[in-house]
Parts: structure tokens; C-alpha cells; sequence
């Protein structure tokens, strides 16, 4: 790859007056710097670029990882949309993936904005509570998945006793369809420490002269919070909006540690699959039947979906900007 | 009472609250953990391990044994332990050469590759399982700790941080290096290295806890329980013991202490970490 005009350096790293080199200094940087990114460069090409690219040739054959890929074009993704036979599930998947994204983001990041402006306005003890909000966020998520598995268990667990304090009966979060999203995105709010730490930095970047100002002009904390404070964090809010869709379409590790059960290895995917995340469906397909090329091809489907999602945040951010 | 105090009063009881729920499932892991098995399963939640029948204070640490020998946790947290402390040191130094290369050293091409990974960020991780998983059983490393470490090696997001960091430098500090003879290498370990404290240790940190925690890729590279991760083995734990919260809790407990630890040593810098980068993801 190297350019014929070896001596000229890329335009953004224009000379410095000043700069003393040493004869030859130059070509032996090419080497060094060369030297220096190709670990990571090999890294990069063997367990990122190829598999990527390997994913998506991949997605058109048929493929079980022990003999030769089959290839059969658009067929897996035709089939995926199309065969409800072949692949009973695959619409159901999307469909939990997208109720959970539309309930855990929007809970997520009131519970982080909610949390932020309290802290944000106590000076005592606000590193203190900025820890222990943050516990959940480093847990593992196989951890993560065993204690909440325990918190929600119907006849024993902590939440029906905490809500019996106030009178609402007990449930059956995990075994009831209609309460598995529900009880998935409290966990994802619960872990909703990031979140909380990148809106408290938001708020801390507010101008306190803006606030004054608001003050003299006579209004009041509600106001304030939606003519001042919710305006400034715009920006905030988006990234966190963005990244954590992205996220939530990818949940995985916790909904699979939850309805893991009964044996080793078994997973489903909650009552009537009412937990089957998008990408525990392709887990399944991918390590359980042996259907990479499927699962190759869904994955592929995900991974345009979050580069859609990524053009229009960058749209969107240059619009603001200007 | 002055006015400020009682103004604040509600703030700090929805604040109590909220670690309430925050910290309280860590308290019923623990508490459960210590229980003996009848004991767990009380209609009135019983915090302290008392006996069921007698009420009497009846602690165990037979939870904790059984999972880390009959169930194998213990191994499996040693081999997260060596695992970790192998591979973030690695990882550190490959991205820390590589960023230091992508910040300083120009050379042709350098800049597009630069690019060319930051857009291989955008892939999902999941799209690169399969994949991986062939590569590895190629490279001869399935099913073995070198298949956890070897794909985990580097990381872009990593380089990127510690570029960003490396370029606020002051570029001075190196010339004047160089003025007295150092080489590149030597600038790299004398000058820029001891000045890189702050990513340096954002980085090691949540690279820690990342791959302390992650469970999505020993579960497809690994085959046999004697290499399992402590992550991997509690979901195990948790799959076929799923009747015995007790013994789940203990594993949990095994989990999550280490990195509670971590958090409450380094918590500034990760705090700081994060309102820079934002956790992995």
C-alpha cells in the first residue's frame, strides 16, 4: 500500500515550522508505524474484516460449519421473511425485540434522567448515591440474569412480597406472557447507571447563567426543567436514545440466562416465546440447529437495520449542528 | 432545621429509595447465599439466616462449597482470573502500540485503515459469531482458554480512546526527546506512556470488567467444563440447579464481589471513563 510519494505526509499532519528531523527519518517511520499497528491490524482483518465479510457470504448458502457451504442466493432471506413454516418464529423475534426496545429505552432513560437531576442537585452524599445507582451497571449479566431470576420467582421472590406491601397481587413475571417485557425492561432501567452518569455530566455542562437567568425571569422549577433543562440536553438525550436502541436490539446474554432452564443448555424462549429476543432467535438457529447460513442472513438483517438507525442519528446530528 | 434542608428532605428520601432498589438485590443475593436450603424458602421474606423452624441464627458457608467444588465454579473463577490477567495486559499494550502509531506516526494508508476499523465497529457483534467461531476451530483454538483470548485481543474502540487521548499531548515533549536522541520506542515508553495514566487505566478497567463479565463468547468457543469462565458456569449453575436459589446466589455472589471491588477502588476514574466514552457495548 505504500504511496510512491513516500516523504509527503497526509494533509492534516501538516509539517510544524521547527520541526528538526534527521535525515531518513521519515522512511524508517513508515516502518515503525507499520510495526506498531500490525497486531492489531492482523487482529482486525482476521476476527473483524473476514468475519464480517465471511457473514455475508455466508448468509446465501447453506451452511451447517462441519461440510462445504451450499450456495442458494437470496433463499434464506426470501425464506426467513416469507416461510412461516421454515422459520416459525422469525416474525414473533422481531416483534418481542421491538416491544422491548419501544419499553425499555423510554424507561431507561427516565429512571437515568430522573436519577441524574436528583443527584444533580444534592451536594452531600452525591458520590455516594452515584455508586450504589451504578452497582447494577458492572454485573455480570449471567449474574444479573440468576438474581432477578430469584427476585421474580412467583411463590418466594422479593418483587411479589415488595408489591404485596401495597396491595397488588402476586404474578408470575417470567411465566406470563404478557409480563415477560415488562419484567426485561425493569432489569434494563435498573441497570440504567451509563446512562444516569452521562446525563449528570449533560447537566453539569449547563451554564448555571442560564439557570439564573430562567430564575429572574420568574420561573418556576417546573418550568425551568422543561424550558431550560430538557432543551440543553437535547443532544444528550439523542446520543442516549440512539446507542440505546442499538443495544436493545441486541439484547441477548440476559434473556438467555433467564429462560435458561431444565437441563443443560436448553433454552426457550419464555411462555409462548414471549421473551424471543432477535438475537437469541439467531442463537438458536446458529449453535442449536446448526443453521449458520440462516442465522448468518438474520444477523445480516440486524446489522442494516442498526446501520439505518446510525445514517439518520448522523444526519440528524449534522442538521443540529448547523 | 434550616429552609435549605427541608427543601432537600424529599429529594433524599426518593434518593434512599432508589439505592434501595439499586443495592437490594446484591443484599438478597448475599443473604440468600448464606442460608441453609430449607431456610430460603420462608412465606415472609426472612433476610438473616435464621432457621426456618426454631428461628435461630443458622448460617452456612456449605452454599459456597458446593459450588465452588462439586459444581465447578471453582475452577471456572481461576480460569477467569488467569484469563482476565492475561488478556488485558496483551490487549493493552497491542492498542496502546497501535494508537500511538494512529496518533503520531504518519505514514501512508495509515488513515484509511484507521477508518476501515472504526466502521468495522458498527458490526454487530452477533454477526460475527459464526464466523469467529470458524476461525477459531481453524486456528486450532476451539474449545480452549486461547479461543477466549485470541479474538479479544485488541480492540478498536480502545485504540480509539487512547488516539484521542494521545493527540492532546503536547507534541513539544516529544521533540525535545528527540532533540536528545530518543527513538521512537523510547518516546513511546518514557514520554507518552507515563503520560497516559488517565486512559491507561479507563481502559484496563472496564476492559476488566468487560471480559470478567462477558458470557455471549465463551458460550460458543468453549465445550468442556474445565475451561468454563465463572460466567459461563453460573449460567450453568443457574440452568441445572434451578431449584436451588441457594446455590445460584452463592455463584452470583462469586461473580459479582470481584468487580464490586474494582468499582469501589477505581470508582472516579470509571465514572470519568464513561462520561468520555461511554461503556463498551
Amino acid at each position: 500500500m505504500a504511496s510512491p510519494v513516500v516523504a509527503q505526509r497526509p494533509a492534516e499532519t501538516p509539517a510544524r515550522p521547527g520541526r528538526r528531523r534527521r535525515p531518513g527519518i521519515g522512511r524508517r517511520d513508515h516502518l515503525i508505524g507499520w510495526l506498531l499497528i500490525a497486531p492489531a491490524l492482523v487482529y482486525f482483518i482476521i476476527f473483524l474484516l473476514y468475519p464480517a465479510l465471511a457473514a455475508l457470504y455466508y448468509s446465501f448458502t447453506e451452511w451447517d460449519l462441519h461440510s462445504a457451504p451450499i450456495w442458494v442466493g437470496l433463499q434464506n432471506y426470501t425464506d426467513l421473511f416469507f416461510d412461516d413454516v421454515k422459520y416459525p418464529h422469525f416474525w414473533k423475534s422481531v416483534q418481542v425485540t421491538l416491544q422491548y426496545t419501544l419499553v425499555a429505552v423510554p424507561l431507561t432513560l427516565i429512571a437515568a434522567l430522573g436519577q441524574a437531576l436528583l443527584i444533580n442537585s444534592i451536594r452531600r452524599g452525591s458520590n455516594l448515591f452515584r455508586l450504589l445507582l451504578f452497582l447494577p451497571v458492572v454485573t455480570a449479566e449471567a449474574a444479573v440474569g440468576a438474581i432477578w431470576r430469584w427476585l421474580y420467582d412467583p411463590q418466594y421472590g422479593l418483587v411479589n412480597a415488595v408489591l404485596g406491601l401495597v396491595g397488588i397481587p402476586r404474578q408470575n413475571w417470567l411465566n406470563t406472557p404478557e409480563l415477560v417485557i415488562p419484567a426485561l425492561a425493569f432489569i434494563a432501567a435498573w441497570q440504567c447507571g451509563i446512562s444516569m452518569i452521562i446525563y449528570l455530566a449533560g447537566l453539569k455542562s449547563i451554564p448555571e447563567s442560564i439557570r439564573e437567568a430562567a430564575v429572574i425571569d420568574g420561573a418556576g422549577p417546573v418550568q425551568r426543567f422543561f424550558k431550560v433543562v430538557v432543551p440543553m440536553l437535547r443532544p444528550t438525550t439523542f446520543y442516549l436514545v440512539v446507542t440505546g436502541i442499538i443495544a436493545a436490539l441486541q439484547v441477548f446474554g440476559l434473556v438467555y440466562v433467564i429462560f435458561s432452564g431444565g437441563g443443560n443448555r436448553s433454552v426457550t424462549g419464555g411462555p409462548e416465546q414471549s421473551g424471543l429476543a432477535y438475537v437469541l432467535h439467531i442463537y438458536l438457529y446458529a449453535f442449536r440447529y446448526n443453521a449458520m447460513g440462516a442465522a448468518c442472513a438474520m444477523s445480516f438483517i440486524l446489522l442494516v437495520f442498526i446501520m439505518i438507525i446510525t445514517f439518520v442519528q448522523f444526519k440528524f446530528m449534522k442538521q443540529e449542528a448547523s | 432545621m434550616n429552609q435549605k434542608t427541608v427543601r432537600r428532605l424529599p429529594i433524599y428520601i426518593a434518593l434512599i429509595l432508589l439505592a434501595l432498589v439499586s443495592v437490594v438485590p446484591f443484599v438478597w443475593m448475599l443473604a440468600t447465599s448464606f442460608k441453609n436450603g430449607p431456610d430460603v424458602y420462608t412465606q415472609v421474606p426472612q433476610l438473616l439466616p435464621l432457621d426456618k423452624k426454631t428461628g435461630e441464627w443458622n448460617p452456612t458457608l456449605g452454599n459456597y462449597e458446593y459450588v465452588l467444588s462439586i459444581s465447578g465454579l471453582g475452577t471456572a473463577f481461576w480460569n477467569s482470573v488467569w484469563i482476565t490477567c492475561v488478556l488485558v495486559p496483551v490487549k493493552l499494550l497491542i492498542d496502546a502500540l497501535a494508537a500511538y502509531a494512529f496518533a503520531r506516526i504518519p505514514f501512508p494508508g495509515r488513515d484509511k485503515i484507521f477508518v476501515l476499523m472504526l466502521a468495522g465497529m458498527m458490526v454487530p457483534t452477533i454477526t460475527l459469531l459464526v464466523p469467529r467461531l470458524h476461525v477459531t476451530q481453524v486456528l486450532g483454538v476451539y474449545d480452549s482458554p486461547w479461543g477466549i483470548i485470541l479474538p479479544n485481543v485488541a480492540s478498536v474502540l480502545d485504540i480509539f480512546l487512547m488516539r484521542q487521548f494521545f493527540r492532546t499531548l503536547p507534541v513539544e515533549l516529544e521533540e525535545a526527546a528527540r532533540i536528545d536522541g530518543a527513538g521512537r520506542m523510547a518516546i513511546f515508553w518514557r514520554v507518552i506512556l507515563p503520560l497516559s495514566k488517565p486512559v491507561l487505566a479507563v481502559v484496563t478497567i472496564t476492559s476488566f470488567i468487560f471480559h470478567w463479565n462477558d458470557l455471549v463468547w465463551p458460550l460458543i468457543v468453549l465445550n468442556s467444563p474445565d475451561y468454563y469462565t465463572l460466567p459461563l458456569a453460573l449460567q450453568q449453575l443457574a440452568s441445572t440447579e434451578s431449584g436451588r436459589a441457594y446455590y445460584i446466589m452463592a455463584g452470583a455472589a462469586l461473580a459479582v464481589i470481584p468487580v464490586m471491588v474494582v468499582l469501589l477502588i477505581f470508582q472516579r476514574r470509571i465514572m470519568q471513563g464513561i462520561a468520555f466514552s461511554g461503556l463498551k457495548s
